[in-house]
């Protein structure tokens, strides 16, 4: 599959550091650490080179002492087994290692809780509620003629966006890619990478993002030919939006582009719901899609393998022995806060970076994860994509990439270790 | 070794003639054998005397994996409450009544006796997910048909006027790449057409940007797969699904195949007149005559049954159209890298909807008035008719007059009143439910090794204890064996195995890869090289199922 540049260079390697999982990197396998040389971003970069290594000397902990995988795996089947409501947070994964966590966690009688879910219950909320209408990256990069993006600059997330799917030297169809027209709505953003490649500036609407709702019922009441009071919605003239809806409805494949994690939280499925509405209202006489992107830290990797194992998304309790969903109840925030869980395991093979909660008893992650308490028992772990083969979901949703094996370890991946922790569990069981 | 011997069983096995014949069947090591050999010992005995021995059932055509369907499991927990699925000593728990999980759905599908379910739309970017899903799908084989037809790439080739072995060769290579069994067309060249705000797209209509139009991409393709030698004929949604007056657009459909073999899938969904006071009417009769006219046709019913599912199709065009109907009122719609498109829309069959009770005649009309069970096919098109699980139910209408003319007696009169479903005097016998549910199923996918009890088949084996309501019959087999493994008694999981994936690898030029690489660099969001699924990938998506390449015979 592989084509070799140098003997060291691996070429078309899909990175696991963000949604976008841009699949063109080149990554130079000589050194201690992994160097992305082509394709990639800063965070690719950093990713790369932070985890690319053999990570000689990890081991696992129990009490705080050095201990074998089998006794920490088998001490984590102890007290999931002990635990009267187990919580397996975190879940910045591969499927490969989603698979195993969602065996472990039925076993266990769990909750499954991935670090984005209290946005992510909010959206999965909006195709409860309403449904909607989307496309993927691959059509925006050959048809967008009016990309808007709603209350996010998408780049500071998923820096590539622009480069790879929308300044492109060509597209299937009109209009060119440089003729493409970009509008921001919300202040604060960083709309330098909307600029076109001959110098055309994004058009900004530039208001307080808290008040996104308004900006969108604006739109949507203007799409209705229904009246708008005032003169200025949000201190912009009401032409300036009057002069959108007309361009959304001259647009041949207008998108709407939004990142649930950059509304204010009690705010998303309202506005995606808006969003909904808009490309609804739209799609009567032309083509428009919504984009959500997402997807960074396996995001859907666990949504999408909890789905369709279970039925049901995240937040399911498989306490009672058979699965029941309840997004508000089933947060790891609210269960600890409440008092109603007394084990936190947090397993993250993809994530370094972000800490767990204290009170989690059971880290299971790489060992560049940096710990503000010892935990109970500590197993560190490989990650998919740099030292084991996986695959890895799109933010978009129109595509699961393979991931590589990139550098080698004695480090167990997080599936391997789940695994180890379900034999045990039910050996413990029996 | 294991040596299993079934003991003085009634066998009903249309592969090979046998009806209702008194036969031992011995299986060594997941395969059917002919007789014990010196010095094998039978370790499991089962005496099946007086019970009714069948091949394990194929489903041809099930959406139970990928991107359509997660989203319909997201968008309906209302869906899965009432029908949960619980952890047993061997199964995990799940649930999902018209959407389930992929686990109550394997459980599910073996309790009633299916051994094998084919996924009929793989969108091919989506064919990873497909294959993980049903990976996840347990003790079932899988597999899958990859869709084209909207693609645009083949659009491109139509229109620069490529030639059959170069359209052959992309074919053949889609195939490779995403570890399939055939070839489906949805809504030929239609969900591209919705791309460019087409709302419609007749058989002769061309496409507002590459002019090309349906009959053009089902002659293409069909010749395609033909001279491949892929064992499955296109499997083709036709044009205009659901809309009155649709049957004419069916037929058509079947002479556009031009002799060559052709499979019609959800075929009730395709055979809609425009008489009466409603200007929705049967189409029926025209379509079975047509059907046993033309021996190059095959055809799945996608029959309806009356109660709450959802609808998830590629045909993004009709499901737009479809969702001001959706029951409750949602609907998930997409375009999808530049390849296709699905829609997701759930909807409520009545019994007293006068269009609804007409289509559930239509389909019971189709059922009975095809000639030939080796050309029509038991299906729900789950879960867009019904889910599943009302195959036994369908079974009993299929096989008993009586009962399915009460069922007639409760629907919709005018509906009633429009179908000629009361004059039909048809019962399929269980020879007929064999061939429809196994034997035919096998030989028109290329399973050489299923849908049979020769020896020299694999071991997927239902017994069932006869019972004049086959209702009760068909939901509940006594015992069911995968592989040669004891899988399922008395209706109830007991043994939890992983099954295989069913593919074809047909010979083709690689040089084709020449075209395709840099179309992948120019326009499409992923590299070719990670687009294709390797063998060894696909195990790895399927959590370890083994693979199972079956031959094609080229024919060009």
């Amino acid at each position: 599959m592989t084509n070799e540049a140098s003997s060291t260079v691996v070429t078309e390697v899909a990175c696991p550091f963000c949604g976008l999982a841009c699949d063109d990197l080149s990554v130079d396998t000589a050194g201690e650490a992994l160097a992305v040389v082509g394709g990639g971003c800063a965070k690719a970069q950093a990713g790369f080179a932070r985890l690319g290594v053999s990570h000689d000397g990890a081991s696992a902990r129990v009490g705080g002492q050095p201990a074998s995988l089998e006794a920490a795996c088998a001490e984590v089947a102890r007290r999931v087994k002990a635990s009267a409501q187990p919580v397996f947070a975190g879940m910045a994964l591969d499927v490969g290692g989603m698979r195993e966590v969602m065996e472990l966690a039925d076993a266990a009688g769990g909750v499954v809780d991935h670090l984005y879910s209290e946005i992510g219950w909010r959206s999965t909320r909006v195709v409860q509620d309403v449904g909607y209408v989307t496309t993927t990256l691959a059509e925006v990069k050959n048809r967008a003629d009016l990309i808007v993006l709603v209350g996010t600059d998408v780049v500071s997330k998923a820096s590539r966006f622009f480069e790879r799917y929308v300044w492109n030297d060509e597209a299937m169809f009109e209009p060119a890619p440089a003729a493409r027209r970009i509008v921001y709505l919300g202040g604060g953003l960083n709309t330098a990478a909307g600029q076109s490649p001959d110098g055309r500036a994004a058009d900004v609407f530039d208001f307080d993002r808290a008040r996104m709702p308004e900006a969108l019922s604006t739109l949507n009441a203007l799409l209705a030919k229904q009246p708008v009071s005032e003169a200025a919605p949000l201190g912009i003239e009401l032409a300036r939006w009057q002069a959108l809806v007309e361009a959304l409805r001259a647009a041949k494949y207008s998108v709407l582009v939004w990142m649930a994690g950059d509304f204010e939280p009690a705010q998303v499925d309202l506005n995606i719901n808006a969003i909904m509405s808009a490309v609804r209202a739209l799609n009567v006489t032309t083509r428009s899609n919504g984009l959500g992107l997402g997807g960074a830290d396996g995001e859907l990797n666990a949504s999408m393998v909890h789905a369709w194992q279970t039925g049901y998304p995240m937040r399911t309790s498989f306490a009672s022995g058979i699965p029941l969903y309840d997004p508000v109840h089933n947060g790891t925030a609210r269960l600890v806060e409440q008092g109603e869980t007394d084990t936190v395991v947090w397993i993250s093979a993809l994530n370094d970076k972000t800490p767990p909660p204290p009170e989690a008893k059971v880290v299971i992650a790489p060992p560049t994860l940096k710990l503000e308490h010892e935990p109970e028992v500590f197993i560190p772990v490989s990650t998919p994509g740099v030292h084991h083969v996986g695959h890895f979901f799109r933010g978009d949703k129109g595509a699961a990439l393979p991931l590589r094996a990139l550098r080698a370890t004695r480090l167990p991946s997080a599936a391997k270790v789940a695994a180890a922790i379900t034999a045990q569990l039910k050996e413990v069981s029996a | 070794m294991s040596v299993i011997k079934l003991t003085g069983g009634r066998v009903i096995d249309p592969a090979n003639g046998i009806n209702d014949q008194v036969r031992d069947i011995y299986v060594k090591d997941g395969r059917i054998v002919a007789a014990l050999a010196d010095g094998d010992k039978v370790s499991a005995e089962y005496n099946v005397s007086g019970r009714v021995v069948m091949s394990g059932a194929i489903d041809m055509h099930t959406h139970i994996g990928g991107g359509k369907v997660n989203i319909a499991r997201e968008m309906l927990p209302e869906d899965h409450r009432g029908d949960p699925v619980a952890r047993t000593e061997v199964t995990r728990s799940s649930c999902g009544y018209c959407a389930p999980g992929t686990l109550a759905a394997g459980y599910r599908y073996a309790e009633m006796g299916y051994t094998s379910c084919f996924e009929p739309a793989i969108i091919p970017m989506n064919a990873r997910q497909a294959h993980m899903e049903m990976g996840d799908t347990p003790i079932v084989d899988t597999g899958g048909y990859a869709m084209l037809g909207s693609d645009d790439f083949l659009l491109r080739m139509l229109v620069a006027n490529e030639d059959q072995k170069s359209i052959n060769d992309y074919v053949a290579w889609i195939l490779h790449s995403t570890q399939t069994l055939g070839i489906k067309v949805v809504n030929p060249g239609g969900i591209s057409a919705f791309k460019f705000n087409q709302r419609k797209l007749d058989l002769d209509e061309q496409n507002a940007y590459y002019g090309v139009t349906p009959r053009r991409i089902i002659q293409t393709l069909t010749r395609a797969v033909h001279e491949l030698g892929v064992p499955h004929p296109l499997h083709v949604h036709a044009s205009n699904l659901g809309v009155a007056g649709n049957v004419d657009t069916t037929l058509a459909t079947m002479e556009a195949a031009e002799g060559r073999p052709i499979h019609l899938t959800h075929i009730q969904f395709h055979s809609y007149g425009t008489e009466g006071d409603r200007k929705f009417s049967s189409g029926a009769a025209r379509i079975a005559e047509a059907i046993n006219r033309h021996k190059n046709v095959s055809a799945d019913v996608g029959q309806v049954l009356f109660g709450q599912t959802v609808t998830a199709s590629g045909d993004n065009m009709s499901q737009y159209r479809n969702a001001a109907f959706a029951s409750p009122k949602k609907s998930a719609v997409m375009d999808i890298e530049m390849e296709a498109g699905c829609g997701v829309v759930p909807f409520k069959y009545k019994d007293q909807n006068f269009v609804n009770a007409l289509q559930w005649a239509i389909g019971l009309e189709i059922f009975l008035m095809v000639e030939d069970p080796w050309r029509i096919f038991l299906t729900t098109d789950h879960p867009n008719g019904a889910p599943f699980t009302t195959y036994p139910h369908l079974i009993k209408l299929l096989t008993d007059r009586s009962f399915r003319n009460a069922m007639l007696d409760t629907i919709n009169p005018d509906a009633k009143a429009m179908s000629n479903l009361a004059a039909l005097e048809r019962e399929y016998s269980l020879y007929e439910i064999a061939i429809m549910t196994r034997a035919a199923p096998a030989r028109i996918l290329g399973l050489t090794d299923r849908g049979h009890l020769a020896p020299g088949a694999a071991a997927d084996i239902v017994v069932y204890t006869e019972n004049a309501d086959r209702e009760r019959m068909f939901e509940k087999p006594d015992l069911v064996f995968k592989d040669g493994e004891l899988v399922v008694r008395d209706g109830k999981v007991v043994k939890v195995v992983r099954g295989n994936t069913h593919v074809v690898k047909p010979e083709f030029d690689r040089g084709i890869e020449k075209k395709i690489e840099p179309y992948f660099r120019r326009f499409h969001s992923v590299r070719m090289n990670n687009f294709k699924i390797s063998d060894d990938e696909l195990c790895e998506c399927g959590g370890g199922s083994k693979l199972i390449p079956h031959a094609c015979g080229k024919r060009s």
